[in-house]
């Protein structure tokens, strides 16, 4: 094992020599502008795909095989559409926005460590920059609204602001273990971590951080049942109200990188990067150095990783396919008023598990047990405490109290 | 170097803009531009836009506004203090305790005056 | 290269600063502000401060830059907000930002650098990252260097305990005080709309 975590464990200095240029490029050209788009755009199939199967239909089919081709033909279609600016609109502004919001979800992939050596940077503060870029979103959304002159445009754009600011908190917060027990913020260092300690998810802090991380992380991408910023129903389609053809686009398409996003991030974060087992560091102790083993072992890695974010995909589908949207009220306190509290605690639990199991430096059965009993009764009791509390305060509020306007129709 | 990570970062940001901006640059030889003002009316729905758009908001927003950017200074100081927690002592663990109480004083406090009530 | 860099970087904070002052509309100016923000993150990386870079990009563009846009449209008339650079506020406007700018020449040149000599007076060769044998502050900064967050972690739980903990009082006090400005004291029979149609009226006019 020593072997494959030293290698994982490379220097967060970078030489600007010719080699790392060429590596730089090869990111660049062949992933950021290339696979990682290709991959979205077939996730859009997927999900057509899917939502149809929930639907009982049979979803595209008439652009090539199984219409694989479909993609292909909606980036020609939103090409040679008419883009429409708004007459009122501040024309620049309009412009930015979308640019701001892929550019923060394209940003956010630059640290993601897809496999050993396969991680296009990695500073020591990986996970700072990662939340930091992906901060930027709300502000792309904020002026996108903001800039179109449209009421329902600025409706959405707030309330998508307010929803992913409050979102974004948890988030953050559940991710603190993480950073706790590994030690450091550089993802390379989490995964190395999870290859010497077991998944993350698979310890009782570490679950409740995983649950909360996605619950946040489908309301960050703006995702049903979160997907109050751009409610038909209510305010036609939020904040992008007012974007047509390519520019529509690009907010669809930061919308699909930042799912993809996101799923890498909690692959990483939470289920061991690519390692298939989760208290084995199985594909990397594979590596001796050769090439060979560094191919093989990588190859095991991204493939395993690609299924894990592939199964993280679906199941937003399938959350999206199932769920109807939340209400306003209670979408902000659950954030507030549930996961918060619930992340701040938490944090407390990861630092009693990090005495008991991670302390003495490598995994022990007879303290990992003691960890999961001891800590996960602590959780557990940590859910309930949470739970329990919010219901007595509810219950001791008047039944519309977080509701004035249903009340007073009903009393008046 | 550490910041010459950052000089990729300052890369991906022109790949990400030149990515936003090329496919428009298309849409603006391609695609076709026939202007009337009724296409270039903001759409409400079909009716014609009553009254001033850049209303003035409830003060709502700007308390979770103000709630989240306090919480989020807050896990700045959680990122360093959970990166050094293995080499700190009880007194770390002490330290962050007390921290995290006085926050969510903060948040009881919000949440007992009913601002965290959204109406 | 990098001093090129550094000038090119600054110019550009210097313009985004000026337009935050002179653009006439507030969104607008905000959005200016993020760009000189943006620029002082470049400015950190180049320092080696990439920590402290993250961190100026996560609060000040994502959390209060979207305070400022929320501010914005919390004034009165959001719509016409264009700054007035005629009103009777221009002079001590001035005279404020004259005396920020005095205080802040005279702190940053009366700081001493660690090589002794004052901020303006001496451009101190920046010293070599490897360690070298015998000079211990050298590993040290090595070490602050390449893991930013664990050292700053380790400063704030020994050397800065008490300024720690007064943070997190002054961010309470912070949150307290929104709170008890902000909220508006629920008169009896103004808050609750009699009827259905008027809480209609409300949540209509108030989005």
């Amino acid at each position: 094992m020593d072997v494959g975590t030293a290698l994982i464990a490379q220097s967060h200095r970078v030489d600007l020599s010719p080699t790392t240029a060429i590596v730089w490029a090869l990111w660049l050209l062949v992933g950021f502008a290339g696979i990682f788009p290709g991959i979205v755009a077939y996730m859009v199939w997927l999900e057509r795909k899917v939502a149809a199967r929930f639907q009982d239909r049979i979803g595209p089919n008439r652009v090539g095989p199984f219409g694989l081709l479909q993609p292909i033909a909606d980036a020609i279609k939103l090409i040679v559409k008419e883009s429409i600016v708004p007459r009122p609109a501040d024309g620049l502004v309009h412009l930015l926005a979308p640019v701001i919001v892929l550019a923060s979800a394209f940003l956010t992939l630059a640290v993601v460590p897809f496999a050993v050596g396969l991680v296009p940077i990695d500073p020591p503060s990986g996970l700072v920059y990662l939340i930091a870029v992906s901060s930027l979103s709300p502000l792309g959304i904020f002026l996108a609204g903001w800039s179109s002159r449209n009421k329902y445009s600025l409706i959405g754009a707030m309330r998508a602001v307010a929803q992913l600011v409050s979102y974004e908190i948890p988030q953050v917060l559940a991710t603190i273990p993480v950073v706790l027990w590994a030690g450091s913020l550089s993802l390379v260092s989490i995964f190395d971590h999870q290859a010497k300690f077991g998944w993350n998810a698979f310890t009782p802090p570490g679950l409740l951080a995983f649950a909360i991380f996605l619950i946040a992380g489908v309301a960050e991408v703006n995702r049903t049942p979160f997907d109050i910023p751009e409610a038909e129903s209510e305010i036609i389609a939020g904040y992008h109200t007012e974007y047509s053809g390519m520019r529509f686009g690009l907010f669809f398409l930061a919308e699909y990188l930042g799912v993809f996003a996101i799923s890498c991030v909690a692959t990483v974060l939470f289920l061991g990067g690519g390692m298939p087992l989760p208290f084995s560091s199985f594909p990397v102790n594979l590596i001796d150095g050769s090439v060979g083993s560094y191919i093989l072992a990588d190859a095991i890695l991204l493939a395993v990783f690609l299924a894990k974010v592939l199964l993280f995909i679906f199941a937003m589908f399938w959350v999206r396919a199932t769920l109807p949207r939340m209400r306003i009220d209670r979408l902000m306190n659950f954030a507030w008023k549930y996961l918060v509290p619930l992340c701040v605690l938490n944090i407390l639990f990861a630092a009693a598990w990090f005495e008991v199991v991670v302390r003495p430096g490598r995994i022990e059965a007879g303290r990992w047990a003691v960890g999961m009993i001891g800590v996960g009764l602590l959780t557990a009791a940590g859910v309930q405490l949470v739970f329990w509390a919010n219901r007595k305060l509810a219950a001791a509020a008047p039944i519309d109290a977080d509701w004035p306007a249903v009340g007073a129709a009903r009393g008046g | 170097m550490v910041a010459h990570n950052y000089v990729f970062v300052g890369l991906l940001l022109l790949v990400a803009v030149g990515f936003a901006l090329a496919p428009l640059a298309l849409v603006a030889l391609v695609a076709p531009r026939k202007r009337s003002p009724t296409k270039a009316d903001v759409f409400e729905c079909g009716v014609r836009t009553h009254g001033e758009t850049w209303v003035r908001f409830r003060i709502q927003y700007y308390i979770y506004a103000i709630m989240f950017v306090v919480f989020d200074v807050e896990t700045v100081f959680l990122y360093p203090w959970a990166a050094a927690y293995g080499s700190l002592g009880t007194f770390a663990l002490v330290e962050m305790t007390v921290f995290l109480a006085l926050l969510f004083a903060g948040l009881a406090y919000a949440w007992a005056k009913g601002v965290l009530r959204w109406a | 290269m990098a001093r090129s860099l550094f000038l090119a970087i600054a110019a550009l904070g210097l313009l985004a600063a000026l337009g935050t002052v002179l653009a006439r509309n507030l969104v607008r100016a905000a959005l200016h502000l993020v760009a000189f923000f943006f620029c002082v993150a470049c400015l950190f990386v180049m320092l080696e401060a990439e920590f402290l870079a993250a961190v100026q990009v996560l609060i000040y563009i994502g959390a209060v830059a979207i305070l400022l846009m929320f501010g914005i449209m919390l004034t009165r008339n959001a719509a016409t907000a264009e700054a007035d650079l005629s009103g009777g506020w221009r002079v001590p406007g001035v005279i404020a930002g004259l005396c920020v700018f005095a205080a802040l020449a005279f702190g940053i040149n009366n700081a001493v650098s660690p090589s002794g000599s004052g901020a303006w007076s001496a451009i101190v060769a920046r010293p070599a990252l490897e360690p070298a044998e015998g000079v211990a502050w050298k590993a040290e900064r090595s070490r602050a260097i390449d893991d930013m967050p664990r050292v700053v972690g380790e400063q704030f739980m020994t050397r800065y305990a008490l300024a720690f903990e007064l943070a997190g009082l002054l961010l309470t006090a912070a949150l307290v005080g929104a709170v008890a400005l902000a909220r508006e004291e629920p008169a009896p029979g103004d808050s609750e709309p009699a009827t259905a149609v008027e809480a209609e009226a409300a949540v209509g006019t108030t989005p």
